[in-house]
């Protein structure tokens, strides 16, 4: 009986070509439009990971602190916010002097003017602006510390790009979704009444409508992997163009891709289930 | 079997059928006869609840109601074999597919059963050369015979039949007939609907003649020599003229 239903969707496929081509190119353009966004969420979020991992507040020492108070510090920030490191004065020139490299310009510098710091790598909960703002807050209140730095406007921007790029790929989500309900639906919708007078035949031998409607449906659906499989495809040579020309441009991994079709697929027969529910009682007798 | 009781269909202003009651047993052959826009095909609509009544309660085997759900109506109507005067077969489907299916909308029959089920239905209505055709390369009388294998490939307790011959020229409509009467007497019920008396002759059934919608007469079964001919039988001998 399964094997009727697919020979009955490609009989179905075959006859209206023409509306399952259109269909077909409506759905692969508009899931193309989809998974352009994905990828440039996808690389968006790669970056901003990437950036975040070196998201950390830099807090100065006075110079009096003891090496023994500084090490209790060392331990008790790490508890508190995260791994902690200590960056004495002479690693600070080190890295210094390798930033500016003109040894010239250092040579004017009499002695060095960098503290001692300590480094702390912040714990994940507690990379965005409010947290890192209380954090530097609470680690100024020790008495060892000079001063402390985390750069708060440059993080506050970083969270909101975040923020919007998760705000557009909701957007982007649901108009693609409603685009594929609305391709599916009217599709069916054609599809059925182009067939009304086989339709109506089928409803009046005594078929039920799940028999009627699984071969539409079992069509929908394949159009729609078809052309999510097609809109992949263009996707990654995309990608590849994309790579050649910008640095460091990836792929969609591979749970997004399944992610893609599995929701592809899911829209599908949601709209077909309610484009033949509808389009079944008006058709037949 | 079917059962009418008081039941009325109005179109708008219009009253298709006017308290009508009657009733057909198991095995029966019944023919309802009448000229157009007497009722007949609204009867059979309302048999296969295409349509609701608008009053009155029809029985067919074990459904009662004005108005069955969808899923029960779907039900009704694999129990019943109908035939239509414009045969509607699936033209994009052989001879074959047409009459399997009958047999895979059931719903209980694998692949592999289909195929004996289907190839003996086209036996029986002497279609099985034509099989691998398609509607459009068949006449109108072997059009009528795939409807008919369609219609008895699930054997069904009753077979409906909307104008069977009104499409045929006489030839066929006499090998229809035929094949419809030997159906019956392999123990199908039928129940036909036509405008002309003589099928209901040929088929030897109860007659029950419908006029403006409403039950005019419950003739006895008949059969005329036209009956005789297409059936096969010896012409009855010719009266001799008067005078003669």
């Amino acid at each position: 009986m399964h094997l009727y239903f697919l020979r009955e969707a490609w009989r179905s496929f075959r006859h209206h070509q023409g509306l399952a081509w259109t269909a077909m190119i409506s759905l692969t353009a508009t899931l193309l439009l989809c998974g352009i966004f994905l990828l440039l969420t996808h690389n968006a979020q790669s970056a901003v990971r990437f950036i975040g991992d070196r998201r950390e507040m830099v807090v100065y020492l006075r110079d009096e602190v003891s090496a023994g108070r500084r090490d209790a510090l060392i331990t008790h920030l790490t508890e508190l916010y995260g791994v902690t490191t200590f960056v004495s004065r002479e690693q600070a020139w080190e890295e210094f002097s390798q930033q500016v490299g003109d040894p010239q310009l250092l040579q004017a510098v009499d002695q060095n003017p960098l503290p001692a710091s300590l480094r702390v790598r912040l714990r994940p909960e507690l990379l965005n602006y409010p947290a890192m703002e209380q954090a530097a807050k609470q680690v100024s209140q020790f008495p060892e510390v000079e001063a402390v730095r985390y750069g708060g406007e440059w993080v506050r921007r970083l969270d909101e790009l975040q923020a919007t790029l998760a705000r557009g790929a909701l957007a982007a989500g649901v108009a693609v979704a409603l685009a594929i309900m609305l391709v599916i639906y009217n599709t069916l919708r054609l599809t059925v009444m182009a067939r009304r007078r086989e339709v109506e035949i089928m409803l009046r031998l005594g078929a039920s409508d799940r028999f009627v409607a699984t071969p539409f449906a079992i069509e929908a659906l394949g159009q729609t992997l078809v052309s999510a499989l097609a809109a992949l495809g263009l996707l990654f040579t995309l990608q590849q163009f994309a790579a050649q020309q910008v640095v460091h441009v990836t792929f969609l991994p591979p749970a997004w891709i399944v992610t893609f079709l599995g929701g592809a697929a899911l829209l599908a027969w949601a709209a077909a289930a309610l484009a033949l529910a509808r389009t079944l009682r008006s058709a037949g007798p | 079997m079917i059962t009418f009781e008081q039941v009325s269909r109005r179109y708008r202003e219009r009253l298709a059928l006017d308290s009508v009651s009657w009733h057909m047993d198991e095995g029966e052959c019944v023919v309802f006869a009448g000229p157009s826009g007497a009722g007949k095909t609204t009867l059979l609509r309302l048999i296969t609840h295409e349509i609701a009544p608008s009053s009155g309660t029809i029985t067919v085997g074990t459904f009662r109601g004005a108005r069955l759900p969808r899923a029960r109506r779907a039900l009704l109507r694999r129990t019943l074999g109908i035939i239509y005067e414009d045969f509607r077969l699936l033209n994009d489907r052989t001879v074959f597919e047409n009459v399997a299916l009958a047999v895979r909308i059931t719903g209980h029959f694998t692949d592999a059963e289909v195929v004996p089920r289907t190839l003996y239905a086209l036996e029986e209505a002497g279609l099985q050369q034509k099989q691998a055709a398609y509607p459009s390369e068949l006449s109108a009388g072997e059009k009528q015979r795939a409807a008919i294998a369609r219609a008895i490939v699930n054997r069904p307790a009753v077979v409906l039949a909307d104008e069977p011959t009104g499409a045929l020229e006489t030839a066929s409509a006499e090998e229809i007939l035929a094949l419809l009467r030997r159906i019956h007497e392999d123990g199908a019920a039928l129940l036909v609907v036509t405008t002309r008396l003589e099928v209901g002759a040929a088929l030897g059934g109860r007659i029950l003649r419908l006029e403006g919608g409403r039950l005019a007469a419950d003739a006895a079964p008949a059969r005329s020599p036209y009956t005789a001919r297409e059936l096969g039988a010896p012409a009855p001998p010719t009266a001799p003229a008067p005078g003669a």
